[in-house]
């Protein structure tokens, strides 16, 4: 009786162990598959390695945070920390440090910052999320002690660290130097990745982490008993933690190529959100590294889906991963509470009436977001598909149109104070505006034209938020982006202050400056529209 | 006799939860009082008055209006970290019901003469109150409905909002900063009768909270979910609906906060109203005295938690440290709190106590 049931049922809760996991893995593949639906363009190699390029800091932080949530901690600080990494970076080789000096003395940092938040948790039992809330306190405020403007890097070890390309074997011509590539931040995420799996799953580190946590604080009391080294592991964690956050730290630098104190802001969450898309419990005890790998997939895959699609906010992205967080954190609550009720003796009549509604409740609150994200990828793909009018699935690919450059200097030297164009996005646009000091709006998209008229106060605000919003740069922006060949380019050329800027910018593009966002929100709302062609 | 009623008295003293937090503020009131010439002077322009003191009571309102709300879920044993989120979706529904033209509202007459107006709102202004606040307390409503019926763990069930509720505020507002003209709206948060408004509206609530936990057994009912939400369970109590009271009406008091904060700034920034202040009143209400393993809690206490934390601000402005440095600051107040509070200190501080008043008394 025992021997059948029993290893069915256990053979049973094996799979159930790794549901999450699976869960994960298969959203991943299937939002991928969604994606390659709805934009050829995903289908290029690059777009999948791009996956990696983008979000190499964000894998390595996201390792060190899965231990910590592995023992039932949480480790808010990785923002701060990283932060706090890349301006003392800049700083230091600003001032002429040696990078073989400068990058070891940030890790230590690192890991001094977590033994120090390491040292309150476990020893003088101050709870991880106020300790490790300090800290990022802390980290953050120092950044502006250190230098309260942005210090950009110029050394050259940081110019090669970010421009060096790895082509990958089989996809790449290793003689013309082209294919697919991924950069040398990813091949560091991964060694780190491959270094936690081992130390999770190979060693007895790992083995008393996922002892610790878990059931609410029991399982530390239990692991204790048995002799675990808690204090010694928990310590360890969080230091480990902290060297992830400054590596973090040091590939951001070598990514964006500056230090400031707000770089990062509310990277915590990202990073949290990662774990927990990736299977692993907040709880502690559960979940795997490797789920949080997927978890760094996913949210990067939600964010390159959106900069396809071009007409999605980007802000959808935030709202997209709060819904998957609740979609796994359901999954794991089901799963958790199935296993527990059977574990238990058959348990009153009502507890297990209200156990059953909290269960349907879940089961349909699951339900319901499963609902909405499938309708938000057939969204994706049908706001893609729309505007085009090539009936749904086929999709034609935009080649982006070189900027009419002559004709925007005529327009600017026509008194216009601001000359915008857009080109590219899912309708295949090319439409050139220019904005006049009076208030006069003109629009010609190669076939017809447009005229509006604004108030003059409207265009100073407009040039007084382009100018005012850290937009009116000396930089040059020239960003080619190869796989989003449904993204818009920008042009931009703006008058103020007596003098004229370009700005040339693409979607997705890393470094386009600062509110970026805000002022092209900000003219979209105001221009013309072009009437649809027949 | 008098001398042990004294010390008895003085053993209450140091026993109560406000004790602390009240040392705290005092002492750095102190260290403005020896630091900071003029710290204490009050002013008096055109009937209001102004002041560093007028400056810590008015820049506290929203850290404070927030604690109070997240004293009850604290109490109940829980957290809710969407706070900032929620503050931001209230701002943003506030600005979208004064200037609708975001959405696609197309405003009669002349736009720039309409919204300049400085009477001018789309809506009238009960209902730019009331539907913000509606709004926020549905959002809190929300987190109720995971933690108490969905049994999810309070801290991970409020990061879902706190990490879409701001994604949710871009959008309505479509990432627009909507600059608010109206200017009654804005007397919410820059208004004066005497004192600034602000300060009105964090004593009403207050008192509305206190009469609502203080006199009623609703109070009772939420310490006792927090200190064993079985055990309450067991004893009639409702824990499922004194939980989701307690999450609603943080989301209210999180959406009070958010208009307070649009309105004086008058210009719906969703994506910096209200960052990190979920920081802020989870501080307070620790620093307040309350738990946060939940249990007993003190309104109070974390009203002068909020001061405390806008204190420590103020003062490190008025010695002149750099504005963006003060995170760090507050940072070392954080960690030098919960060492005070921490129960070795405490352990160490009472019994060092005993073995002297015992003496005393042998």
């Amino acid at each position: 009786m025992i021997t059948a049931e029993g290893a069915a049922q256990a053979r049973f809760r094996v799979d159930r162990k790794f549901m999450p996991l699976g869960a994960t893995i298969g959203l991943f593949l299937l939002t991928y598959a969604a994606g390659i639906l709805a934009f050829p363009a995903m289908r290029d190699g690059q777009a999948f390695f791009n996956l990696f390029n983008t979000t190499s800091f964000l894998l390595i932080s996201v390792v060190g945070e899965t231990l910590v949530i592995l023992t039932g901690g949480i480790d808010l600080s990785v923002s701060g920390v990283l932060a706090l990494t890349t301006v003392s970076t800049a700083v230091l080789l600003r001032a002429g440090w040696d990078p073989l000096l400068v990058i070891p003395l940030m890790l230590l940092m690192g890991v001094m910052i977590g033994a120090v938040m390491g040292f309150f948790i476990t020893y003088l039992k101050v709870q991880p999320f106020i300790a490790t809330l300090a800290g990022m306190w802390f980290a953050r405020g120092m950044c502006y002690v250190i230098s309260d403007a942005e210090v950009r890097i110029y050394h050259p070890a940081w110019k090669l660290l970010s421009g060096t390309r790895i082509l990958i074997p089989g996809l790449a011509d290793p003689v013309a130097k082209t294919g697919d590539y991924v950069t040398v931040l990813v091949v560091v995420a991964v060694l780190v990745l491959v270094a936690g799996l081992f130390l999770a799953h190979y060693t007895r580190f790992g083995r008393t982490i996922y002892a610790i946590g878990g059931n609410a604080g029991a399982n530390e009391v239990s692991a204790r008993l048995m002799g675990l080294p808690v204090n010694r592991t928990k310590m360890g964690v969080y230091m480990i933690n902290g060297f992830c956050s400054a590596l973090a730290g040091l590939a951001y630098s070598v990514y964006v190529g500056s230090g400031h104190g707000t770089h990062a802001t509310g990277f915590e969450l990202t990073v949290i959100a990662a774990v927990v898309i990736g299977g692993t419990a907040l709880t502690g005890g559960e979940g795997y590294l490797i789920g949080s790998l997927f978890g760094v997939l996913i949210t990067a895959l939600i964010q390159s889906l959106i900069q396809f699609n071009g007409q999605l906010s980007s802000w959808w992205t935030s709202i997209v991963i709060g819904g998957l967080m609740l979609l796994f954190i359901g999954v794991q609550g089901l799963l958790t509470r199935g296993a527990r009720s059977r574990g238990r003796a058959s348990p009153a009549t009502g507890a297990r009436r209200r156990r059953l509604r909290r269960r349907r409740f879940l089961l349909g609150a699951v339900a319901g977001i499963a609902v909405f994200v499938v309708i938000g990828y057939g969204g994706l793909g049908i706001g893609r598909a729309g505007p085009s009018g090539s009936g749904g699935s086929a999709t034609t690919e935009c080649a982006i149109k070189p900027f009419r450059q002559d004709q925007a200097k005529t327009l600017a030297a026509g008194g216009a104070v601001v000359v915008y164009e857009r080109n590219g996005g899912s309708g295949c646009i090319d439409e050139l505006f220019a904005i006049y000091p009076d208030g006069k709006v003109t629009g010609d998209n190669g076939a017809s034209q447009v005229m509006a008229q604004l108030s003059a106060d409207q265009v100073g605000t407009l040039v007084k938020d382009i100018t005012g919003l850290g937009w009116f740069t000396d930089k040059m922006y020239t960003t080619s982006h190869t796989p989003c060949a449904q993204c818009y380019t920008y042009f931009t050329s703006v008058t103020g202050d007596g003098k004229t800027k370009n700005v040339q910018a693409v979607d997705g593009g890393t470094d386009a400056p600062a509110n970026y966002w805000l002022v092209t929100g900000e003219l979209s709302a105001i221009l013309p529209k072009f009437e649809a062609a027949p | 006799m008098t001398q042990t009623a004294a010390r008895g008295a003085a053993r209450h003293l140091a026993d109560s939860r406000l004790f602390l937090p009240a040392v705290a503020l005092g002492l750095i009131l102190l260290f403005d009082l020896v630091f900071v010439p003029g710290f204490f002077s009050i002013e008096v322009k055109d009937g209001h008055l102004y002041g560093s003191l007028i400056d810590i009571l008015r820049n506290s309102a929203p850290t404070v209006i927030l604690a109070i709300g997240m004293t009850l879920v604290i109490a109940t044993g829980g957290i809710d970290l969407s706070v900032g989120a929620v503050m931001a979706i209230s701002a943003s529904v506030a600005c979208i019901l004064i200037d609708p033209r975001i959405i696609g509202v197309s405003l009669s007459g002349n736009i720039n003469a309409v919204v300049g107006d400085p009477g001018y709102s789309f809506v009238p202004m009960p209902v730019v109150i009331l539907v913000p606040l509606a709004v926020a307390a549905l959002c809190g409503l929300w987190n109720g409905m995971l933690v108490a019926v969905g049994r999810i763990q309070p801290m991970v069930a409020t990061l879902v909002l706190m990490i879409a509720g701001r994604g949710i505020a871009q959008l309505i507002t479509n990432s627009i900063k909507i600059i608010i003209f109206n200017d009654t709206f804005a007397f919410l948060g820059n208004g004066f009768l005497i004192v600034p408004f602000s300060l009105f509206v964090v004593a009403g609530l207050f008192t509305a909270t206190w009469l609502l936990t203080r006199r009623t057994a609703l109070g009772l009912f939420i310490e006792s979910v927090g200190v064993s939400s079985r055990s309450s369970l067991f004893s009639g109590i409702n824990e499922r609906r004194v939980k989701l009271f307690a999450y609603a009406f943080c989301g209210f008091c999180a959406g009070v906060a958010g208009l307070v904060a649009v309105s004086s700034i008058r210009t719906s920034d969703a994506n910096q109203i209200g960052l990190y202040t979920e920081l802020d009143a989870i501080l307070a209400v620790v620093i307040g005295g309350t738990l946060m393993s939940g249990g007993r809690f003190s309104l109070l206490g974390s009203v002068l938690g909020g001061l405390i934390i806008q204190a420590t601000t103020t003062s490190m402005y008025a010695v002149g440290v750099a504005a963006s440095a003060i995170t760090a600051v507050k940072a070392v107040v954080v960690i030098m709190v919960i060492l005070l509070y921490s129960q070795q200190t405490q352990d160490a501080i009472r019994s060092l106590g005993r073995r002297y008043l015992g003496r005393e008394a042998a």
